[in-house]
């Protein structure tokens, strides 16, 4: 018997840990490390660490201006993400459940954008922002071609939103034309031969039957909107004049660029309860979907 | 119907770059809209050789099979275990796989290029493979976990009554009913490591020798004044791989996507 309990054990072993040994070293590890070095003043090379205690956290929370600025900007632009990309997302969703092979076309025409890379998307958009407006402006003369977009604070936080609008879309609509095709036909037939309209049917029925989608993609769009950064990272940088820093941007740019490592590390942590706190909300909705499903 | 037009709408720039990749630059600036004057492959010929694309690609297949390769050989392993093992043990190593899907990568990225650089493994192929396969690994087990638990039991305990060990019990009978997740997991990862580049800058930093497709041409070419007589191509050419692999298995994709849905 103890002989059979430890061959159970030999093949757990076996089995579970070199899985776990990767994501250890890819994930868990580095993040214990923040919270170690989130309590000391320390530049990323140096040998020289100095215990700070609690004082970074003071800080965020009493004197760094800009990282309450990326606060500000990333929740403006995760209203107008979560609104802009699931009210679109929904109305082509609806559009295009039917199982008609012209529909399978156009779904995949929205979807191609979420499969390309991130430098991709950068060049793309800087090639049409530049050049593409440039000619366009000579050709038709509309003073909308002729603003420095990408160039313009004000400006700037629509070519973000655009662009993660674009590349998004294909994900969340795929999301919401799963739980539309979930919806028994029998329900709308029902609806349709008692002479309701298409509208009516879309209002009445497939909306509520789908709301369990809704709330996901809700909670997706907003999740995604927190950690708003790789396209910051490969487009604005930032800029101009530091009016796209979102704050997993600011948190990269106080380690790699002002080698604040010690300040960026207690950023993050204040970051993960951020983000954590909508993460588990969407952990508990998912979870009761698919038991539902 | 709308929809369906707009569809074409929203591939317009991916159209736009297309045409644009096979003109010279003044028919770029002056005829921004219009088709080609001939459709010559000189530019994509002079990119591929000056920016070194075999090397480049080779990396980038290299961290792709490398990545997916493990990825699709353990998970299931570990996800296997700790669904059909029931003990405290199991539980805490599932919630040290699973757990850093809730924790958003940007947290810990910083510590992450430390740790690599600590041991050695900064602008290193190993280091970017070993690193890629842990970030990939939390949520491949999360789904193929959700699986098994679905897959019924008494087909294993038949094999194991019939005397098959429990490594051949694994790999002939659990194994082949993973498929249809498995193919998820693959589909998943290839396109997440072919377009990695967050990663891939952390890690490999500027060292040349190690980039993937994705950081070389944007370190190129992302420069103020660009040169898109050559980004043009490179970025029709690095995508190519991708969308080949989205037609083929376009189903399994977005299937896939959706199941994948709350990676953290």
């Amino acid at each position: 018997m103890k002989k059979k309990k430890r061959r159970e054990s030999f093949l757990f072993v076996l089995f579970v840990f070199p899985a776990m040994a990767f994501v250890l070293f890819a994930t868990d590890i580095p993040f214990l490390m923040n919270l170690y070095y989130s309590v000391f003043e320390w530049n990323g090379v140096g040998k020289t660490m100095k215990y700070v205690g609690f004082q970074h956290f003071v800080k965020i929370f009493t004197s760094d201006r800009l990282f309450w600025q990326s606060v500000l900007f990333t929740l403006k632009f995760a209203v107008f993400f979560v609104v802009l990309v699931n009210v679109l997302s929904l109305a082509v969703a609806l559009a295009l459940a039917g199982g008609r092979r012209i529909s399978h076309v156009g779904r995949a025409f929205y979807y191609v954008p979420y499969i390309i890379s991130l430098t991709a998307l950068s060049l793309i958009w800087k090639f049409l922002f530049g050049p593409g407006f440039d000619a366009l402006y000579h050709m038709t003369g509309w003073n909308f071609f002729n603003l420095s977009w990408v160039g313009t604070p004000r400006l700037a936080f629509y070519v973000v939103l655009v662009m993660a609008v674009w590349q998004n879309l294909g994900f969340y609509m795929i999301t919401y034309i799963t739980g539309i095709v979930a919806i028994p036909r029998d329900l709308t037939e029902a609806a349709r031969i008692d002479g309701a309209g298409s509208w009516q049917i879309i209002r009445r029925i497939t909306i509520p039957m789908i709301m369990p989608s809704i709330s996901v993609c809700m909670l997706t769009s907003l999740t995604f909107s927190f950690k708003l950064f790789d396209i910051i990272m490969v487009f604005t940088k930032g800029g101009p004049a530091n009016s796209t820093v979102s704050v997993a941007y600011n948190i990269y740019k106080e380690a790699f660029t002002n080698n604040q490592y010690g300040l960026a590390t207690a950023k993050s942590l204040v970051f993960v309860v951020f983000v954590l706190a909508v993460t588990v909300v969407q952990f508990q909705v998912t979870k009761k979907r698919e038991v539902e499903v | 119907m709308v929809a369906l037009l707009c569809s074409i709408f929203w591939l317009l720039p991916l159209v736009w770059i297309f045409l644009n990749s096979f003109k010279p630059y003044n028919d770029m600036m002056q005829d921004f809209l219009g088709l080609p004057g001939e459709w010559k492959l000189d530019m994509y010929v002079e990119t591929w050789t000056k920016f070194q694309f075999p090397q480049l690609i080779a990396n980038t297949l290299l961290y792709t099979a490398g990545t997916v390769l493990m990825v699709v050989l353990l998970a299931p392993m570990a996800a296997y275990k700790l669904a059909r093992t029931k003990s405290r043990c199991s539980t805490f190593c599932l919630i040290v796989i699973i757990l850093p899907m809730m924790v958003p990568f940007q947290s810990y990225m910083i510590t992450l290029t430390k740790l690599v650089a600590g041991v050695g493994l900064a602008g290193n192929r190993l280091g970017y493979i070993l690193v890629s396969i842990g970030l990939c690994m939390p949520l491949a087990v999360y789904m193929i976990h959700g699986f098994i638990k679905n897959v019924p039991m008494e087909l294993e305990e038949c094999a194991y009554i019939d005397g098959a060990s429990p490594v051949r019990i694994y790999f002939e009978i659990v194994l082949p009913l993973l498929k249809p997740v498995l193919t998820t997991v693959l589909v998943l990862d290839t396109l997440a490591t072919w377009n990695d580049i967050i990663t891939n800058q952390l890690i490999v930093g500027g060292k040349r020798k190690a980039m993937n497709i994705q950081t070389a041409l944007f370190m190129q070419f992302s420069a103020q004044t660009s040169d898109w007589e050559h980004a043009l191509p490179g970025i029709v050419m690095s995508m190519v791989p991708a969308l080949v692999f989205f037609m083929v298995m376009q189903k399994h994709i977005m299937e896939g996507i959706t199941a994948g849905a709350v990676k953290g």
